[in-house]
């Protein structure tokens, strides 16, 4: 990882490598998470696998197939309570109740704001909008009097795009989202819903509310230099944000469109694969730095340091005895999104073969819909197409 | 008092040629300043562009964080590595061509140009592959064999060879010198030039290189310098760019040292390249 | 050819090897390869592979990003050579003067040779950073014009062409230069004197004598054009927006090392063998003379 959060995870480690000098930890940083992917699984045919692989929520599905993987369960003499693990992040990295691998980096996506642009606007700094009409008006405003470029921006769109379905209750793709017991064979974005979401996108973007950032988190600098008045982030751009704003930074759920049921935002972030290829002393000793994570004080401090949930119910619920939300309200926000919301099978989160390969598409599709303005409906069924090809030919491969 | 037509056009000369390199060089001294300032001074609008308060922690920050020490050395092993497994290939290579006759002669000759019909993205897959197969994904093999044999450099080499007298060969054949001898007493003197400029120019590319790091070389003991700085730009939050900036000044100096000091050998390079 | 050492059979053989070897092992025997897996397609661990004939290239030219790209490609490289062709040109004439500071300013006008197209992309990252940049704010200040090259596609490309020209411009340069350093000062003087003017003059007696030099560098921009800019993508616009930049090696990479199709991305390496060949057939049919790559 990189930035702030690599910080905190090389403070972790050393702390962890200090405590079990037997044992010999190293942080290796292979790139982005689509890298880490397949470099990893490169790493696998090469005889030379890491002995933990951090991957990102798009990688699930491409782990648990590729053969290469010890599922954690297997290894859990009872040294964690599996049952500990915070609801919708349990259900997100299990399969048939059992736990595949560690939660490590669990975060969603939520409404981060600029109150002093609200206050500029003329708005109320402390009622965000709720539902996507009020941001449209927010945003507006904000251009319309010039006192920033945009009104809103997004990070990591493609993903902002698949939490729009879970947290209207839409399927992202058949088969319960890959999540049946069959794997998923075709994706559904590109129905009314999807279209309905990018066409408000591309409204936005014509009227200038919506201020294109780039993917993953490079929306995040124009952000927090005041260019514009709110960004749908992960949580895991918290900490980095506090720190690097100049201004009363406010978070707050994701808005709403109306006339859609209620979801759930749902679980992103990574998680941590024990790989095959190690001897059982190597594995023992994954497993002890996995539980080291996994306790309470540590996942109390990787929490405070990026804003990523911690992991486990005791580290939540110590967390708010030391009376830590009400001292950073805004870090409870995305915990009180995600326990407030439905937990539908839409809401689980998608698995998709290949997945990296379809964000990637899913992820230009938006970007040709809100930067250069061509047809939401055409564009999303050419990335349907696109998608279910890469799906034929990951399922043709795999059974 | 009369302006000569001549020293006018020198003075617009000059002025013109200040304007250039300033143009041409500003990127670099930005890089520079920004790598100076603190981030309330590079944070700011209008941006400012004298120098500012903060490169020693700028400096330190990024040589911590990106390991840059680390990263430093495995590219200047690399580069260096390379261009002298380069030169020392290229220049028997060259020497075999120009005296001696063998049967296979063309056929080499014609093997070795191909690998110019060869860039990297043409045979990438294969070639990640084979080093899979080797196991030398990160590690230093990976980032130095496969580039030490040089089409340009077997070439150049062969070029400057072929212009050498024949009296000399014949002379030192004569008197009884043996091949080697005759390559590393005569032939590698006469080269000096043309390896400078080689060695400046595959230091500089080797240095340069990136796909190919990136895809081999991951971890931090083999991990190049620009990987290094995708890495420092590469962050949750708004780019350090005053850390970001120090990392790319450290990334830039040794090659630019290795062009200033040989500069003047790569234009005789050249020059004696050009001629037939 | 001239004088040869006869009297060892073996010595050439010996001389030669090295380079023979790594040529085969690291050259030929992975393109060989790449013809190969283009037929195939490989599962994502390489474990599996079924033969597809040429359903990769038939895909190819049906994948509406790959033609976007190769005419991306096409036109990025025309543009790269063009301007970089043309203003290093214009440098180097105005720089070939006998005069003593004229020595300082070639020396510094060769330094851009020396960065990478990674270290070059974040320079110009920062000069083009929306919120600090320089330039965006000269734009923005004095023209009005907001600038935002991962936002609009147009401002993507303009982008990446500014910053692969600019990193060029030191090493075309160092070759006009030298270039015109070759031609003699009397014919510059003769054809003064005829009464051409300069800018005729120019065109009609010193170009033509640079042709060499302007068909190598042609040359070799339209190879760096193609496929040294990975780096510069990679680190700054991603290919994006959209797919504004993605370029043919570009998308080579992320198919071939993201999305691990090792069949498709074969055939892409296919079709740049392809390219490459015929810019090198070219230059072996009009400029043998020329010898000097530079890589």
């Amino acid at each position: 990882m990189s930035g702030s959060r690599g910080k905190v995870v090389e403070a972790l480690v050393e702390s962890f490598n200090k405590e079990f000098p037997a044992i010999k930890v190293e942080a290796v940083y292979s790139g982005s998470y689509a890298e880490t992917v397949t470099k990893g699984l490169a790493s696998v045919k090469a005889g030379k696998p890491p002995v933990l692989l951090q991957s990102y929520e798009v990688g699930t599905q491409t782990m648990l197939d590729s053969g290469a993987i010890i599922p954690v369960y297997l290894l859990n003499k009872g040294e964690v309570d599996f049952g500990d693990v915070v609801q919708p992040i349990f259900k997100y990295y299990s399969v048939g109740g059992k736990m595949y691998s560690m939660p490590f980096n669990s975060s969603t996506a939520m409404l981060y704001y600029n109150k002093d642009l609200f206050k500029e606007a003329g708005f109320n700094p402390e009622k965000p909008p709720e539902t996507y009409d009020d941001l449209y008006s927010i945003g507006k405003k904000m251009v319309d009097t010039g006192i920033a470029k945009g009104g809103l921006s997004l990070g990591w769109p493609g993903w902002i795009f698949e939490q729009m379905h879970a947290y209207h209750d839409q399927l992202y793709a058949n088969n319960d989202n890959g999540r049946s017991g069959k794997r998923a064979s075709e994706v559904l974005f590109n129905k009314a819903f999807g279209v309905k979401i990018l066409t408000e996108w591309q409204r936005w973007s014509k009227d200038r509310v919506l201020f294109y950032g780039g993917r993953e988190y490079s929306a995040n600098a124009p952000f927090v230099a005041g260019q514009f008045g709110m960004l749908m982030q992960s949580t895991s751009s918290l900490g980095g944000n506090i720190k690097k704003s100049n201004f009363d930074l406010g978070t707050a759920f994701l808005p709403r469109m109306s006339g859609y049921p209620k979801g759930n935002s749902v679980i992103g972030g990574g998680s941590l694969w024990l790989m095959k290829g190690h001897s059982d002393e190597v594995n023992a000793a994954a497993w002890k730095f996995l539980q080291f994570l996994f306790r309470t004080e540590n996942a109390i401090t990787w929490h405070k340091g990026t804003g990523y949930f911690p992991v486990n119910n005791k580290a939540f619920e110590a967390l708010i005895e030391e009376g830590w939300f009400e001292k950073e309200p805004r870090f409870r926000t995305a915990f009180d999104q995600i326990l407030s919301g439905k937990s539908t099978v839409a809401a689980t989160g998608v698995l998709l073969g290949n997945f990296v390969q379809i964000r990637d598409i899913t992820q230009t599709a938006i970007e040709e819909i809100v930067v250069n303005m061509k047809d939401p409906k055409a564009i999303l069924d050419d990335a349907k197409a696109k998608s279910d090809q890469v799906l034929k030919d990951y399922l043709s491969m795999v059974e | 008092m009369r302006i000569s037509r001549k020293s006018w056009s020198n003075f617009t000369s000059h002025l013109v040629m200040i304007i250039v390199v300033f143009v041409v060089l500003f990127p670099m001294v930005y890089a520079l300043t920004v790598s100076t300032q603190t981030s309330k001074e590079y944070f700011r609008f209008p941006p400012r562009i004298l120098p500012g308060t903060g490169s020693p922690d700028n400096y330190r920050d990024a040589w911590i964080t990106g390991n840059l020490g680390r990263l430093l050395f495995n590219s200047s092993f690399i580069s260096l590595t390379v261009a002298v497994g380069k030169i020392v290939l290229s220049i028997i290579a060259g020497f075999a061509f120009v005296y001696f006759d063998f049967k296979g002669k063309t056929f080499f000759f014609i093997m070795i140009l191909i690998t110019h019909m060869l860039p990297l993205p043409v045979r990438i897959v294969p070639t990640y592959m084979l080093m899979t197969h080797f196991g030398w994904v990160d590690t230093y093999w990976a980032l130095t064999i496969p580039f030490f044999a040089s089409a340009t450099g077997t070439l150049l080499f062969r070029q400057l060879y072929m212009m050498i007298p024949t009296s000399l060969a014949d002379a030192s054949r004569v008197d009884g010198v043996k091949p080697m001898q005759f390559l590393w007493y005569i032939v590698v003197p006469i080269s000096k030039t043309n390896i400078a400029a080689l060695f400046l120019i595959e230091f500089i590319y080797i240095w340069n290189q990136y796909l190919w790091p990136l895809i081999v070389a991951n971890a931090e003991a083999t991990r190049v310098i620009q990987i290094g700085l995708k890495q420092l730009i590469d962050t949750d939050a708004a780019v350090d760019w005053n850390i970001v900036m120090a990392g790319t000044v450290l990334a830039m100096i040794p090659p630019l040292i290795i062009l200033i000091v040989f500069q003047s050998s790569l234009i005789k390079g050249l020059s004696l390249a050009e001629e037939k | 050819m001239q004088t040869t050492f006869k009297s060892s059979k073996w010595l050439p053989y010996l001389l030669l090897s090295p380079s023979i070897i790594i040529v085969f092992i690291f050259f030929i025997i992975p393109g060989a390869e790449s013809l190969y897996y283009s037929f195939f397609r490989l599962n994502i661990t390489g474990t599996k592979k079924y033969f597809v004939g040429m359903n990769n290239f038939v895909r190819l030219f049906q994948d509406s990003e790959y033609i976007g790209s190769l005419v991306l490609s096409f036109s990025f490289t025309v543009c790269v050579v063009f301007f970089g062709l043309g203003i290093s040109l214009a440098i180097a004439t105005v720089a070939n003067k006998k005069l003593k500071l004229f020595n300082v300013y070639r020396t510094l006008l060769i330094w851009p040779y020396a960065l990478s197209p990674a270290i070059t992309g974040i320079i110009w990252a920062l000069m083009f950073d929306p919120s600090i940049g320089v330039i965006t704010n000269i734009l923005e200040r004095v023209f009005g014009i907001t600038f935002t090259y991962f936002n609009n596609s147009t401002h993507a490309v303009i982008f990446i062409t500014i910053t692969a020209t600019w990193k060029m411009l030191g090493y075309n340069i160092i070759f006009f230069l030298a270039g015109l350093q070759g031609v003699p000062g009397e014919i510059i003087e003769a054809a003064i004197i005829d009464g051409a003017g300069k800018w005729r003059s120019f065109w009609r007696v010193i170009f033509p004598l640079l042709s060499p030099t302007t068909f190598f560098l042609l040359v070799m921009n339209t190879l760096y054009a193609f496929f040294q800019l990975f780096g510069l993508l990679h680190v700054v616009t991603e290919g994006g927006p959209g797919r504004a930049t993605y370029l043919l090696v570009y998308k080579l990479y992320r198919d071939g090392f993201i999305s691990m199709n090792v069949g498709y991305a074969s055939a892409q390496s296919i079709m740049l063998l392809i390219i490459v060949s015929s810019v090198m057939l070219l230059q072996f049919k009009f400029a043998e003379r020329r010898v000097f790559y530079g890589t």
